[in-house]
């Protein structure tokens, strides 16, 4: 029926490592070498400098430079009654990206809750618009948190109304760790709304007729569907959170940096060996954190055969929504997640109307307009920009799609090493982004000389697979669990019957896994759209131009004056653009379902 | 492709320029494209860029002005220079004191050609602007850095050490020296001021006084706007954007420190194995023009380079100089400037 099938999937995974290699290992490998390799000979001496500084490792630094003191140390620390213990910036970045992950779960769960387990009037829009502080470039995020928590902001204007604050949070970690579940609560919200509606109701029922009650029918039967997208989204929240760059920088300041924050001024020093040795040792510890995730994940998910969906809950049941504790929980969250999340998105529009003196204006759209109309060189023009976004955003989901769901194929088989595969293969995720960026350039974008010719790789074909490489782990996270909950038997069946293994793949498990294939296809788009530093290097010119670069050539635009008004007015665009198209990959989604 | 369809709209917008230009009139052989690398603000709607490259291409007729943009400034050049990957452009536009000293220091050979006096006008450019001793970069505009503060909230601020007082408590917003350029400049003034033995100690004593380090000028702004603090470090140009009816003023004074303002001057330079060396000095010359130094200015708002320009309007009238310039030379930072910058950073970090 299909000849081709079978080989398909080789022929698949072959491509796939190609395109990695090009665009991923090599850039990223030119850099991280020159953490372990020297003047033609591999050293430590990078890693030894680093690890041996305490400005880095704080007290562990030791353990490079005097290992034999240190149980000498451990002892004189416990006799001073334990203190507290620097651990330098390492220390500091695990620290803040261990809070950060606490504060995005605690606020990403019970909007998993909410938006699985209950039904009310724009549920399935809210649904599809959670991953939008996603595509959000920093520098608006810092807009809306200043107009939103800021000292003269909205938060404590409502405070001072109730005779509260003021609050400083800028500057502060707070700030920091609030804009991070900004970002990251949303993917925690996402991810484990997705395993939330794929709990199979016959299951759930099944335990209630034997009698459990409805805590005990969540703890036995829905927390375990529900504990790897939990995880999932905390490990790759502290990873995120762990490399964060520009918003610390923006809102909290110096004093906060990152490791990646001190990464980036080595580059720019062009200190690239110091450079390359913290971006190694920031992938080791991320690749370590996702196989030791993926080792516990594999032992956790349980199978389950085409399930349906458990019947949601009306949210609002009249009077009674206000004396029953769930939907005053819930309510009371809405108002928390209003604030957060609503509140910095709205500023920002609210900002893109408003002069500095706080009057109506609708100048930045002007500019928006003129920009459009202009046709002088150098000129990013905001429909092209809108354009090119949509145009890359669909190419790095189509590619993101296959590549994806293949890395889950080769993470489902128990064979030996398929979890260090899928760890490798989730490095994209693992990678600081400066040092892919630097990697980029003095590869791809400098070009290597082939036959007398100067081979340089860049373009919109280029961006489109470097965003889908960026995209397609996203898409693996969802996929695996679904694909993984597969009953066996049922492969198996099709495989009996003389389906070759891509042909069941095909015909049998995709269409049992369109639900994690649509989130995932959400997440593709999501990370393209919002791809800002190789798409800059890549784009040749002006022609290129995606939505985030328009908007930061907008930023360094003074020509209304000194402020970020045009950024705001494209900004504004990006989220009207990112959620009509959220929407539609939703509706699009569910018509496939059928 | 595309980029001849740009150039013909260009020169329709250029035809009023040509009368200007008419006058000098002189002919370069037909087809030449020059290649002017920029960071990617220079070129665009209504920038310096585009203005230069309309008036010098109906001044030349037969050459086309590319810009080359870069997100990374000179240090994509600098790494291509000891990758030997090649560069395509003639000269680079924006360089800076430190800029050049981090480019010289990196490279075995100097990455731009000693032009200095084969470019005309460039003695007319003011002695103190002129950063690199070897010749090889031009100054063409520099800008001063000033705090801008609200005299609604604080007094004008007088001095460094009056920035540690009390009523200054949380008040002063500064950038990362590591990635901005008035950040760097704050922080190689206030060097200046206390030496490289003092100003970690100073940094210490402000760090306790509240000093905020955010990452770039823009967000530093908008967080001055959003009166987070009611001082930022910034431009003294400021009152250019803010002066007229309806606009509070009181928010936007400049205060210079101990009466003076830290000059960062921004150069051109041709590089050593440009295509067309003749033509990037023309180029860099017409740079130099009376017309287009006031034009750079206004545009860019900051002030002109040769001396005796004055660019008019709202310019001339609202941007202010400070009394006194100051600014570390090209043989100061040699050495030191990378080392003065990680060893604040650290100190700030570890605090």
């Amino acid at each position: 029926m299909r000849p081709k099938a079978s080989r398909l999937l080789p022929v698949g995974v072959a491509a796939m490592l190609a395109t990695l290699v090009a665009v991923f290992y090599y850039p990223v490998g030119s850099v991280l070498s020159s953490a372990i390799y020297a003047g033609g000979r591999l050293t430590v001496d990078p890693l030894v400098a680093v690890l041996g500084d305490p400005f880095y490792t704080g007290a562990a630094h030791s353990l490079v430079t005097d290992p034999a003191s240190v149980p000498g140390g451990v002892v004189g620390w416990i006799d001073a009654g334990m203190p507290r213990v620097e651990f330098g910036l390492f220390g500091f970045t695990a620290y803040q990206a261990l809070l950060s992950t606490v504060v995005s779960v605690a606020v990403g769960l019970p909007g998993a809750y909410l938006l699985a387990r209950f039904e009310f009037p724009g549920r399935a829009f809210l649904r599809s618009v959670t991953i939008l502080p996603f595509v959000m470039p920093s520098i608006l995020v810092a807009v809306g948190f200043l107009a939103m928590f800021g000292y003269t902001g909205v938060v404590n204007d409502l405070l001072g109304l109730v005779g509260l604050g003021p609050l400083e949070l800028v500057g502060t970690l707070k700030v920091i760790i609030l804009a991070h579940a900004f970002y990251n609560a949303p993917l925690v919200t996402r991810l484990v709304t997705a395993a939330w509606e794929s709990v199979d109701t016959r299951r759930v029922e099944t335990a209630r007729t034997l009698g459990a009650s409805p805590l005990q029918a969540f703890r036995d039967v829905t927390l375990p569907q529900l504990v790897p997208a939990v995880l999932t989204s905390a490990v790759l929240t502290f990873i995120f959170t762990f490399m964060s760059f520009p918003i610390v920088l923006a809102l909290g300041g110096l004093e906060l940096a990152t490791v990646e924050v001190w990464l980036f001024s080595r580059v720019q020093n062009l200190a690239l060996a110091e450079a390359a040795t913290l971006g190694a040792i920031e992938t080791a510890l991320s690749l370590g954190l996702i196989y030791v995730y993926l080792r516990f994940e594999a032992t956790q998910i349980s199978a389950h055969g085409e399930g349906r969906t458990r019947a949601r809950t009306p949210l609002f049941v009249g009077w009674r929504s206000l004396v029953d504790p769930r939907r005053v929980g819930l309510l009371a969250y809405s108002l928390v997640a209003g604030v957060l999340f609503v509140g910095p998105l709205a500023s920002l529009v609210i900002e893109s109307l408003t002069t500095p003196d706080g009057a109506f204006t609708l100048d930045y759209y002007a500019f928006l307009i003129a920009q459009q109309a202009s046709a002088a060189v150098g000129t990013v023009q905001p429909l092209a920009a809108i354009t090119n976004s949509l145009l890359f955003g669909v190419g790095a989901l189509l590619l993101a799609l296959p590549m994806g769901v293949l890395v889950s194929v080769v993470a489902t088989r128990e064979s030996r090493g398929s979890r260090l595969a899928e760890a490798l293969l989730t490095a994209p995720l693992a990678v600081s982004g400066i040092v892919l960026g630097l990697g980029m350039l003095r590869t791809l974008v400098f070009g290597t000389t082939a036959f007398g010719h100067r081979l340089t790789i860049t373009g919109p074909v280029v961006i489109v697979a470097v965003h889908a490489v960026a995209a397609y782990p996203f898409v693996t996270r969802n996929v695996t669990p679904a694909l993984s909950g597969i009953d066996d038997r049922l492969v198996d069946a099709a495989r009996s019957l003389g389906a070759s293994r891509s042909t069941a793949l095909v015909d049998i498990e995709l269409p049992l896994i369109v639900p994690a294939l649509v989130a995932g296809a959400a997440f593709a788009f999501a990370i393209s759209i919002g791809e800002f530093d190789s798409t800059v290097l890549l784009a040749e010119g002006v022609d290129s131009a995606t939505m985030p670069v328009a908007l930061e050539r907008y930023t360094a635009n003074r020509s209304l004056g000194p402020n970020l008004g045009p950024a705001t007015a494209m900004g504004t665009v990006l989220l009207a653009v990112t959620i009509v198209s959220f929407v539609f990959i939703d509706r699009a989604g569910r018509r496939w379902e059928r | 492709m595309k980029r001849r369809t740009f150039l013909t709209h260009g020169a329709g917008s250029v035809a009023g320029l040509s009368a200007l230009a008419g006058c000098i009139g002189e002919t370069e052989d037909s087809g030449q494209t020059l290649t002017v690398a920029a960071y990617s603000s220079f070129t665009g709607e209504d920038t310096a860029g585009n203005w230069l490259k309309s008036a010098f291409e109906s001044e030349n007729p037969e050459t086309t002005v590319e810009f080359q943009t870069t997100e990374t400034g000179v240090n994509e050049f600098i790494q291509r220079r000891s990758e030997d990957a090649p560069i395509d452009a003639d000269l680079f536009v924006g360089l800076n004191t430190g800029e050049l000293v981090q480019a010289d220091e990196q490279l075995d050979d100097s990455l731009f050609a000693a032009t200095d006096d084969e470019v005309d006008g460039s003695g007319a450019v003011k002695p103190d602007l002129d950063f690199d001793p070897d010749g090889r970069v031009v100054p063409y505009d520099t800008g001063y850095i000033s705090l801008v503060y609200d005299e609604g909230e604080v007094a004008e601020p007088a001095t460094f050490d009056s920035l540690l007082d009390p009523e200054y408590e949380d008040g002063l917003i500064a950038q990362n020296a590591q990635q901005s350029d008035p950040g760097r400049a704050f922080l190689l003034w206030t060097i200046n001021e206390k030496g490289p033995d003092g100003y970690l100690d100073y940094w210490s004593e402000l760090a306790d006084n509240g000093v905020q380090i955010l990452s770039d000028w823009g967000t530093a702004y908008e967080a001055y706007q959003d009166e987070e603090a009611p001082m930022v470090v910034s431009y003294s140009t400021d009152q250019v954007y803010y002066n007229g009816e309806g606009v509070d003023t009181s928010r936007h004074q400049v205060g210079f420190l101990n009466d003076q303002g830290y000059a960062n001057p921004e150069g051109m330079a041709q590089f050593v194995d440009a295509d067309n060396p003749e033509l990037a000095r023309e180029f860099m010359s017409f740079m130099l023009t009376e017309e287009a130094q006031a034009e750079i200015a206004t545009r860019n708002v900051q002030f002109p380079a040769v001396e005796g320009v004055d660019p008019g309007g709202e310019f001339s009238e609202f941007a202010l100089e400070p009394p006194e310039a100051v600014t570390y030379s090209y043989d100061e930072l040699v050495g030191n400037v990378s080392g003065w910058i990680d060893e604040w950073a650290r100190q700030i970090v570890s605090n």
